[in-house]
């Protein structure tokens, strides 16, 4: 645990020892500010059944397709590029360790991005006229938002583990996202019904926000997304310790 | 006393290539041994079994008396590694990196500045302390890696050609600084540039084709060779003269004489086994009063012997290669 520490902080100061970190926060900050006063201006409009942080948790899947390639491209690529890997693994360090604190780096950043939408929360408030905001859904939503974002993480660690190539990498886990989160959403419209549409419409992201965002906390995806990051987690560890035997 | 090092056996195979084909040797405590052998030769991939980084196909290895495959971590705990080409984080300070390094290495809270300081102080870069890896010179970043080496206080350092891509004088200050560093660590330390070695190390080992060639004193492995016996003269006289007066001593084998500027003529002389010839051809000059101004030995370098012996397993290698083609 105690190099699990030592690990995150090294990696959270990467973040933001070179531009990435500060690009990627300005572009998700640009994209969410953007949704929001659309969404403002849209309510404005009339009255409607949606809430405002409802819709904008339902915008969660554009910067995610974007972002989270971008913060976990370098994570064991650059490592592997640069042979700073043959240093960690040569310290008393086990594999588990290094895969388990990079991905809670990416994920403590993503958090942080998440986190200064909150000042949404707080315009909102300020706007409504002394109506107390329904709190239980945001926090939900929040919720959600962090449970799809750690699977998708654990996707992007993955594909950086496989290749020396940031660009490759960056490449691999937008394809993965794209699918997990765009095509089986395709997919549940496609297959109306029946036993296909029921399955996708299961394992669909956007049906699962949604409830989130409406302040349903079901335990299945819960399940469903702690399980996929399980697994991802423990296949970014034996693609590390593949070097032991090829 | 128990070995440092105790490689027994050791094979490694990739992919239908043999890098490393049963090899074995021991380190002993506080020894500097320089692991000398042409690029790709098995060097590195040695060092990467003995610190944990890849396993081996086959083989025992231990490094102070724990095994390495089924201690990885406590070993590693012993060592200090510098891999090639010093592989750091680029994007740190020098003392953030070192800071977190020590944190891996498991150098407690309060001995973390402590060490930290000391690894600098003794690789010379306290005053690059607040610089930014990657801008630093190669020289530097060759010492962040010996510093990073350092910190955990390692009873063994793994250096993998810790003096490549340096300047003379940068070479210089990491060889004294290995120098140093042996009064307190046993040192393994991978090369092909032979002076190196025969300056820092008080053994040598020969690699080559993944396997150990010869395992000695850099002393001892000249005086092996056989070859004390080349001296180079340089008297006032005619060149026939001095051939033909220094053929008539009976253990020269063969003279190679030549004008020099100044009247002069210089001479190598080669013994017949391994005499010094030097006495003997001190007299002659006298004898035939010959103003003398050189007389000195050749000197054989490890250069010599690397060749020698690297080429003496070609040869017996080519040579098994004929039999077996001639047998079918």
């Amino acid at each position: 645990m105690r190099n699990v520490a030592a690990l995150l902080r090294r990696e959270l100061s990467a973040y933001f020892a070179s531009i990435v970190g500060y690009v990627v926060v300005m572009f998700f900050l640009i994209v969410m500010g953007v949704t929001f006063a659309v969404v403002v201006g849209y309510l404005n409009r009339g009255p409607t059944q949606l809430t405002a942080m409802k819709i904008l948790f339902s915008m969660f899947w554009l910067p995610s397709l974007v972002v989270i390639p971008m913060i976990t491209m370098r994570l064991l690529a650059e490592e592997k590029r640069a042979g700073t890997i043959e240093m960690l693994m040569t310290a008393p360090v086990t594999e588990g360790a290094v895969v388990v604190a990079k991905w809670l780096g990416a994920l403590v950043l993503y958090g942080l991005m998440w986190a200064l939408t909150g000042g949404y929360v707080l315009i909102l408030q300020h706007f409504s006229g002394g109506a107390p905001l329904d709190v239980g859904p945001i926090l939900s939503g929040y919720l959600g938002v962090l449970l799809i974002g750690q699977f998708l993480i654990a996707l992007g660690l993955l594909s950086s583990s496989m290749t020396k190539n940031q660009v490759a990498a960056a490449l691999m886990s937008f394809a993965m996202i794209f699918m997990i989160l765009i095509v089986l959403n395709w997919m549940s419209f496609l297959f109306q019904g029946g036993v296909f549409g029921q399955a996708f419409r299961t394992l669909s992201a956007f049906e699962h926000m949604e409830d989130f965002a409406r302040g349903i906390v079901d335990t299945r995806p819960v399940i469903l997304y702690l399980s996929g990051t399980a697994v991802a987690l423990f296949l970014t560890i034996r693609v590390l310790e593949s070097r032991k035997w090829r | 006393m128990q070995p440092m090092i105790k490689v027994e056996g050791l094979t490694k195979r990739y992919a239908g290539v043999t890098a490393l084909n049963n090899l074995s040797f021991t380190v002993q405590p506080g020894e500097i041994v320089g692991f000398l052998g042409p690029n790709g030769a098995g060097k590195s991939t040695t060092m990467r079994i003995l610190t944990g980084f890849i396993p081996a196909t086959a083989g025992r290895v231990e490094v102070a008396g724990l095994d390495v495959f089924e201690n990885s971590l406590e070993v590693r705990k012993h060592i200090g590694y510098m891999p090639e080409n010093n592989p750091l984080y680029e994007d740190m300070r020098v003392v953030e990196y070192l800071r977190f390094r020590s944190r891996l290495k498991g150098v407690s809270r309060a001995q973390r500045a402590e060490r930290v300081d000391y690894a600098m102080e003794k690789t010379g870069i306290t005053d690059v302390r607040r610089r930014v890896i990657g801008q630093l010179s190669k020289g530097y970043r060759q010492r962040v890696g010996l510093a990073d080496a350092l910190l955990g206080a390692p009873a063994l350092l793994i250096l993998d050609e810790p003096t490549i891509g340096l300047d003379p004088v940068q070479i210089r200050q990491v060889r004294q600084l290995i120098k140093e560093l042996g009064q307190a660590h046993t040192i393994l330390i991978s090369t092909h540039i032979l002076p190196e070695v025969e300056m820092t190390c008080n053994r040598v080992l020969i690699i080559h084709h993944g396997k150990i060639l010869a395992s000695d004193t850099p002393d001892n492995l000249k005086r092996s060779l056989n070859t004390g016996g080349l001296v180079l003269v340089e008297v006032r006289a005619r060149v026939t003269d001095l051939r033909n007066r220094l053929e008539e001593l009976p253990e020269v084998a063969n003279v190679s004489a030549e004008p020099a500027d100044d009247g002069y003529a210089r001479a190598l002389v080669e013994a017949k086994g391994a005499v010094d010839l030097r006495e003997q051809i001190y007299r002659v000059a006298v004898a035939n009063r010959w103003e003398l101004r050189e007389l000195s030995r050749g000197r054989t370098t490890l250069e010599d012997i690397f060749v020698h012996i690297t080429r003496e397993e070609d040869e017996a290698e080519e040579d098994r290669r004929e039999r077996r083609r001639g047998a079918r």
